[in-house]
């Protein structure tokens, strides 16, 4: 029975369909969960929403461009700095946040002429700034407000900006998947293609679906610096907006996170011409693995090997040191869900953690091939999970550290779990061979921290707290 | 061949490489053929098409492929060219069955990206 009907989902049977046990002898033919559908009724999602998709994961990254939500405030407030993508130019995306705060009575008599001042009253407070993205939200998609219709007549009354719009509301798709979707096909529609680059290297490439968390894009850029490679476009850690519309002009795509933006390489593939080749960033041996895959289709194997070997000489001795203590760690990976499939293999092989639950919040079932190909038999396999399914998970597998986001991660610390910031990350970058051993080295501060156990225990009785009792 | 030998190159391939599970049916099906016919290539001692974006990207993960077989399993280097294709033959017949044919992925043959 590898579909798991769990104790707490009794009442709502279909969650049996979104939840996988591997088992030795069966594979993806015969089992594979549904995902990316709507959240069932009676379950707790913990999933974020469409608009969520395009404006905090894609958008809100880029450095130079105002990010104009035209919603009430709380949709600007909960789509900002959440997470830490800093900028080599001071965090200016991570200093200001911008909102039409629509109130009633411009709900009810429309919300253009609103949109329209708050665009250029933005720009005239940020004189510097001459790019903006403006996102619909549910209230103003349901009033029909024509954002595109505002934004061609700011952009005709200042001829030096120019904004892209985002129709893509919260209630648009079933998680934030679908605000993923609708970024990336609305940019290369719109954008792509309409800036030429400066080249200024022989080889050339895009590096998509990497957001420049605590610095990731900074420290991958060292390696193709020194490969020799130009990065038309981040798409979209430490970008800018004008980067990204010259991504037409690369000679490879490379693709870090699938699902967030492999839709946008596809599109480049098909039109013009671009190849897409999908890597993983996180983990020793993956990394090695994507720098020889690049290399070889520059034809730059030897500079490739001289890097692999640096990196190795310089990270590896540290990173052995955290694996000889973090060996036999049972870990539980409940992210967004690529993380799953990028993690699963390389803690294993690297750090010698067996990961036994894994969770998705807006995976598709191409994530669940790719976890349950890469993944032990015996771990579960979770599309969109609630919260007391992961008490009886917790229950079942007892992992020792859970890499969670920081709502989630609330609930395992009540538990005294260790947990570790598996979205924004705790001390990163985690990418590439120095991220991985900060990786290592927050697992094992979550792990070997005293404060959790004596954070179980009341200094006023002889009695220690029961674990669960957040639970009941 | 034997199909214990191409289980083994499944199994390889299913646990390392994403090409197999990109987004649609058409996508997976290139990569497969791309991918495969490059690793022949270098398995058997020709030189690997390398004309095009797409060849120079097939050479690329077929040479890291080739590279993990050639240490995992010995007995890649003492097969004869013949038995390679046929080897190939059977995984790229085993690959399309389980990431294409008989996936249970409901997106595979949707019209867009």
């Amino acid at each position: 029975m590898p579909m798991v009907l769990l104790e707490c989902d009794k009442d709502i049977p279909e969650r049996e369909k979104h939840i996988y046990l591997k088992v030795d002898g069966e594979d993806s033919r015969d089992y594979l969960p549904v995902a990316n559908a709507s959240t069932i009724p009676g379950t707790l999602s913990e999933r974020g929403c469409a608009f969520c998709g395009a404006k905090l994961v894609i958008g809100g990254v880029l450095k130079d461009t105002i990010q104009m939500i035209h919603g009430p405030i709380g949709c600007a407030y909960d789509t900002w700095h959440t997470k830490r993508y800093p900028s080599d130019n001071g965090h200016f995306q991570m200093k200001y946040v911008w909102s039409t705060d629509m109130k009633e009575s411009h709900i009810v008599f429309g919300g253009e002429k609103r949109l329209e001042k708050s665009m250029h009253e933005a720009f005239d407070e940020m004189p510097e700034i001459k790019r903006m993205i403006v996102y619909t939200t549910c209230p103003t998609a349901l009033i029909g407000d024509d954002i595109k219709a505002v934004a061609k007549k700011v952009m005709e009354a200042r001829p030096d900006v120019d904004v892209f719009t985002c129709e893509c509301p919260g209630f648009a798709g079933v998680s934030q998947s679908k605000g993923h979707h609708v970024l990336n096909i609305g940019w290369v529609n719109e954008k792509v293609g309409n800036i030429e680059p400066e080249i200024t290297a022989k080889h050339t490439m895009n590096f998509i679906g990497d957001y420049n968390i605590q610095g990731d894009t900074q420290l991958l850029q060292q390696y193709w610096d020194k490969l020799g490679i130009q990065v038309i476009a981040h798409f979209t850690g430490n970008a800018n907006y004008d980067d990204l519309r010259a991504m037409h002009r690369a000679q490879l795509n490379v693709v870090n996170c699938a699902r967030s933006a492999g839709y946008i390489a596809n599109e480049l593939k098909k039109k013009y011409g671009i190849p897409r080749l999908d890597i993983d960033s996180w983990g020793f041996n993956y990394m090695a693995e994507g720098i020889r895959k690049i290399s070889a289709f520059f034809g730059i194997e030897d500079k490739g090997e001289a890097l692999i070997a640096e990196e190795y000489a310089k990270w590896k001795p540290k990173l052995d040191w955290y694996k000889e203590r973090l060996k036999g760690t049972k870990m539980a990976i409940w992210t967004g869900g690529p993380r799953l499939w990028h993690w699963t293999k390389s803690v294993e092989d690297d750090l010698g953690v067996q990961v036994v639950a894994m969770s998705s919040k807006f995976g598709h079932q191409e994530d669940f091939e790719k976890v349950i190909a890469r993944g032990q038999a015996g771990t579960y396999y979770i599309d969109d999970g609630n919260e007391l399914e992961f008490f009886e998970i917790i229950d079942l597998v007892k992992p020792d550290v859970i890499f969670t986001g920081p709502r989630v991660g609330e609930l395992v610390k009540k538990l005294h779990i260790p947990y570790v910031n598996g979205h924004a990350y705790h001390n990163g970058p985690y990418m590439g061979f120095e991220g991985f051993v900060n990786l290592a080295r927050d697992m094992y501060n979550a792990i070997y921290n005293p404060l959790l156990k004596l954070a179980a225990t009341d200094p006023r009785a002889t009695l220690s707290t029961p674990a669960k009792e957040a639970a009941e | 061949m034997t199909p214990e030998k191409i289980d083994q190159l499944f199994d390889y391939v299913q646990e390392r490489c994403l090409w197999q599970f990109f987004s649609r049916a058409w996508d997976r099906e290139e990569n497969i053929d791309g991918i495969l016919k490059a690793a022949a290539a270098l398995l058997t001692g020709q030189p690997p098409a390398l004309d095009t974006p797409m060849d120079r990207l097939f050479y690329a993960d077929a040479k890291v492929m080739v590279s993990d077989l050639r240490e995992r399993f010995p007995w890649i280097e003492d097969s004869g060219a013949a038995q390679i294709r046929d080897l190939l033959h059977g995984l790229k017949d085993k690959l399309t069955e389980f990431t294409i044919t008989k996936s249970l992925n409901h997106e595979l043959n949707h019209t867009l990206y």
